[in-house]
């Protein structure tokens, strides 16, 4: 591990400018509130920010995103087809450990299966990627419920945890040692491993005093979503308070449904588009037969928190869906964010 | 920074939001977690805004017709050959249809147009009369004509009214926010007839027969002055005509209500009780659309008013704008009615004091609404419309044989195709401009991307046709106007670019009074008197005389839902919203018809068999679709795209939209 001091921060920054377009946690004048944004002016960036209040996920897997265009030829009846792709390296400095977990998790599914997603796959090999160890986590967070924090474990160029006023800086890829070694950081010697882990451990131990508003109960949650012993009541419950707005999915670091559609543009050409899609609504499921209007949208709801966090998905994905990032629970409209469900599971099981 | 923050402007609730800007499109939307009303949350429709905003469907230069067909012309030509046939259109010749989705500056402009310029009266926005209805009762009543209360208070509520529609469809934000309040622990109420999800969020769903909402409002009042469950020296310091109320009440017929509502009288007094002991009270309904009538909006006052319920503290009236700036429309007196800032338009003075303002003569004869104009008025020969979200257009013959139609628009739809003169315009990304949202939130969004080369802000255009024309108008930028907007509409006195730019968004009134908005409405504010809205002379509903006749055994009402906003319009131009309409139109291609399980039953009807409705003049098909949510005798049609709109509602839609109250009398037969 090495130590990066304070003032080398914006040699770090600057060095990354030059090859990378420069992502990270900024702070609304106005609202006061933590976007992870491209940053224009890296002086923005801010380290100190809580989780921002929307994943990465934007940058490898964008809301809205060209991926490739066609123009059909009637004399010829050929189809010419431009691929758009023109993408810049970037660099995602300050992710939350959550968040890049969250990255990993989209690796697999865009990745990791069968067919490789090429659209995906150019986002993803153009990054790089640093971590930063929440040394306190925030209200909202449980990622030491879904293994996924507060320190990131794999998947980082480079890891930052703070220590007094300066970071610990530990390696995870060779364009990270590369970018040490161009720095010229400063090795931490043996003790480091056992500082990081003090941090970590203290941070850990915290969780009862600050991550206060989602006490979730993963595991027990997960056992019950596994065998299905969630009565119906639960999910009408559930279903009742569910606006179809997507939130969930859109702001979820691991949410990876899709909608392609092509548009037919004015010069004549034909756009492939792919966006943001979500289980909870009507058309991405195409349930049929409607008798009782609520019931399919109790059944979509119910999926959404067995894909986050039953046994099966797990085993998929080789860890929960879910990383413990609060966020579902704060854009939904109906106060049925994932942590929620899971106290309302809780409740079912105690009875209280 | 690509996230820029801005403001929804689908509907009246003016959710805060982030837009994501890159090389010069706006290619994602994300919500703006600060935002005071909002907090983070966007519905279905704010969440795929971006897809809207990039749709190259839309109007990008000026048109003129020229033997049938439209021809592609430069700005300039459309603006100097607009001037030259409005030369020879006199006054109240011609109407003015404005947006309720334009901004408070392009709005100002356009009604400034109407009056100074072509010196014509006959302005208003689309034939939605719910909020100029609201705004009179609450002006009757409190001299104030939007939301009362302070929806920033409302987690501290302890009882919340909902009043007709359903407004986790309309306003998806505004129903979270009584979803929390609920959750915070207020007693929430809602009255529909039907079965919507705000009454499945609410501990109490009063559901009466359509056409008696008035009366379950009269009831509660009349349970709580049989219960002595009133503050007689509050009333008689605080109110000005309380006796002439006290006589009214005494006429309600508790029995009659229970008869004609359907309600029980424990039900009733439960509710009136709770209501009666709560501390901090809200009461909502929406406007535009599917609002309730006057006399039922009447009725809600005054039972806030004489339970106590208002000028006391954070609680009150909300009325909720189905439309992003509807609020704002009004504010800036986009009425035959009211003039800027709700001044009487018939008032000599009011309209003395705005020539001095505008330094020009105004009109005198009174103005009428566009769609009375069309109906009633012989003289029209012309007609000016901006952006027009429905596509349902009545009197369609009427305007094809206008002489003139210009079309500010930045869609095709129905108007563009009846225009003689088509007139692009922007996006509310693509310009500068203020939006007042349902709880009176002037919030400003700043330009984020560039429009097309020929796209400029209505105003713009407003001004080079003035200036064509004559005046000497000099606007240069939205801020100008919106600092004479300052100075004309006293609500907004305070306000300017610099502090709006600062802040997310200020509540009016801000004036030298309150420099820092005003969030709820306090007794002083209303001269520390109260009257009871007594409407004597409000004509009753045709609805309430009318029998329901033993052919006609059904009641009918009709709605929308949540995709299916505005008749589609905006929604087709985008994917999800889109998709999502389609999904349960492959269901139902043919549009549908809810009726209750017991009907069902009764009449042997299976999940989506045709049926034929009958009323006394028309006659249509459509699926049944089985539904808990409507009661026995009820039938219900959500009625969203012109397909699925036979002759049959067009021609009834302009009555039954207009609120809640009305229904159609109608048969059901099974067809073939
Ligand atoms: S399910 Fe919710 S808490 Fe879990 S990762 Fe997704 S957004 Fe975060
Ligand atoms: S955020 Fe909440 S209301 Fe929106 S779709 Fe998800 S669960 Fe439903
Ligand atoms: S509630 Fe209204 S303002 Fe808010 S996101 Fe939805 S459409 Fe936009």
């Amino acid at each position: 591990m090495y130590w990066l001091e304070r003032h080398q921060l914006d040699n770090l920054v600057k060095k990354l400018t030059e090859s990378y377009e420069l992502f990270g946690p900024r702070r609304d004048k106005v609202s006061n509130e933590v976007i992870f944004d491209r940053l224009a002016n890296p002086l923005e960036l801010d380290l100190e920010a809580p989780i921002p209040y929307n994943p990465p996920k934007y940058i490898l897997f964008p809301h809205y995103e060209e991926i490739l265009r066609y123009r059909y030829d009637r004399q010829s009846k050929q189809v010419a087809i431009e691929k758009l792709s023109h993408l810049k390296p970037k660099a995602l400095v300050g992710l939350r450990s959550c968040d890049l977990t969250g990255i990993l998790c989209l690796d697999r599914f865009f990745l990791g299966q069968e067919f490789v997603d090429e659209v995906y796959l150019e986002h993803r090999k153009k990054l790089f990627l640093i971590s930063n160890t929440c040394v306190r986590p925030f209200p909202q967070c449980f990622c030491v419920c879904t293994d996924s924090g507060p320190s990131a474990k794999e998947g980082f160029d480079l890891d930052l945890t703070r220590v007094g006023d300066r970071y610990l800086v530990e390696v995870g890829s060779k364009k990270g040692q590369n970018l040490v070694e161009e720095l010229g950081l400063k090795e931490a010697g043996e003790e480091a491993a056992e500082l990081k882990k003090k941090v970590v451990d203290e941070s850990v131990s915290s969780f009862d005093a600050f991550a206060l508003e989602n006490k979730a109960w993963i595991s027990r949650a997960t056992n019950r979503l596994t065998t299905g012993f969630i009565k119906p009541e639960v999910w009408e419950y559930i279903g009742n308070q569910c606006f179809e707005c997507g939130a969930c999915s859109f702001v979820c670091p691991t949410c990876s449904c899709f909608n392609v559609e092509d548009v037919n543009r004015l010069d004549g050409t034909t756009d492939r588009i792919r966006t943001w899609d979500s289980c909870s609504f009507e058309g991405y499921t195409k349930m049929a037969g409607d008798h009782n209007p609520r019931k399919p949208v109790e059944d979509r709801r119910n999926k959404r928190f067995f894909c986050k966090l039953s046994y099966s998905q797990s085993k998929k994905y080789l860890r929960p869906g879910c990383v413990g990032c609060g966020r579902c629970a704060r854009v939904c409209p109906g106060d049925i964010g994932l942590p929620n469900v899971v106290t309302y599971i809780r409740r079912e099981i105690t009875g209280d | 920074m690509p996230y820029e923050r801005a403001v929804c402007n689908f509907c009246g609730t003016g959710c805060g939001h982030l837009l994501q800007v890159e090389e010069g499109r706006v290619r994602g939307v994300y919500p703006l977690p600060g935002h005071p009303l909002s907090q983070g949350r966007l519905c279905v429709r704010g969440w795929h805004i971006h897809e809207l905003l990039q749709t190259e469907e839309r109007i990008t230069s000026a048109f003129i017709r020229e033997n049938g067909e439209l021809r592609l012309v430069l700005l300039e030509q459309a603006i100097s050959y607009t001037a030259e046939r409005f030369r020879k259109l006199g006054g109240e010749e011609v109407a003015f249809l404005a947006s309720p989705r334009a901004s408070n500056e392009d709005n100002y402009l356009f009604g400034k147009f109407a009056r100074a310029v072509v010196k014509s009266n006959n302005l208003s926005l689309s034939s939605d009369a719910g909020q100029e209805e609201s705004a009179k009762v609450l002006l009757a009543g409190g001299g104030w004509p939007a939301a009362t209360g302070s929806l920033s208070k409302l987690k501290q509520a302890d009882f919340i009214l909902v009043a007709g529609g359903d407004l986790t469809k309309q306003n998806p934000i505004i129903a979270s926010e009584i979803h929390r309040a609920r959750r915070a622990g207020a007693l929430v109420v809602t009255v529909s007839p039907r079965k919507t999800q705000m009454a499945r969020l609410s501990q109490v769903h009063l559901r009466p027969v359509p056409g008696t909402f008035s009366l379950v409002f009269e009831g509660l009042t009349r349970i709580l002055y049989e219960e002595k469950k009133f503050q007689a020296d509050y009333l008689e310091k605080c109110t000005e005509n309380f006796e002439a109320f006290f006589k009214k009440l005494e006429q309600v017929d508790l029995g009659e209500v229970v008869a004609r509502t359907g309600l029980s009288l424990e039900i009733l007094t439960e509710v009136a009780r709770k209501f009666y002991e709560s501390k901090l009270t809200y009461a909502f309904y929406p406007t535009g659309v599917q609002s309730l009538d006057r006399k039922t909006m009447s009725a809600l006052f005054n039972l806030m008013l004489f339970a106590g319920k208002l000028g006391q503290g954070a609680g009150g009236i909300i009325p909720v704008t189905g439309i992003s700036n509807l609020l704002g429309s009004y504010d800036l007196g986009l009425s035959p009615v009211f003039l800027p800032g709700y001044l009487d338009a018939s008032e000599e003075k009011n309209v003395k004091k705005l020539e001095e303002l505008w330094q020009t003569p105004l009109s005198r004869k009174p103005g009428q609404s566009v769609s009375a104009c069309l109906a009633e008025n012989k003289s029209l020969r012309a007609l000016v419309v901006v952006d027009h979200d429905e596509e349902i257009i009545r009197n369609v013959n009427r305007i094809k044989e206008l002489e003139l139609v210009v079309y500010f628009g930045a869609y095709h739809n129905n108007f563009a195709s009846l225009a003689q003169v088509i007139i692009p315009r922007p996006s509310y990304a693509e310009a500068e401009g203020t939006y007042t949202n349902a709880e009176r939130r002037v919030q400003l969004n700043r330009k984020k991307v560039d429009p097309p080369s020929e796209v400029r802000p209505l105003w713009k255009n407003l001004t080079e046709l003035a200036r064509a024309l004559g005046h000497d108008w000099k606007y240069h930028t939205a801020e100008e106007i919106f600092s004479e907007i300052a100075k004309v509409v006293p609500q907004y006195s305070g306000l300017t670019y610099a502090q709006l730019d600062s802040h997310l968004g200020l509540k009016w009134p801000c004036d030298e009074k309150h420099p820092q908005g005003t969030d709820y409405l306090m007794l002083d504010e209303a001269g520390n008197k109260f009257r009871f809205v007594l409407d004597e002379n409000v004509r009753p509903q045709p609805q309430a005389l009318a029998e329901q006749k033993a052919d006609f055994p059904f009641k009918l009402t009709v709605g929308r839902s949540n995709y299916f906003w505005h008749q589609n319009s905006l929604m087709k131009r985008t994917f999800i919203p889109k998709r999502e309409y389609n999904a349960l139109l492959l269901l139902y291609p043919k549009g549908f018809v809810e009726i209750s399980e017991e009907d069902a039953r009764r009449l042997q009807l299976r999940e989506k068999q045709l049926v034929r409705i009958i009323s006394e003049s028309a006659e249509m098909i459509l699926a049944v679709r089985i539904s808990p949510d409507v009661l026995p005798g009820q039938l219900y049609v959500p009625y969203f795209i012109e397909d699925m709109i036979p002759e049959f509602l067009l021609r009834q839609v302009a009555e039954l939209e207009k609120n809640e109250e009305f229904f159609l009398p109608v048969r059901l037969e099974k067809a073939g």
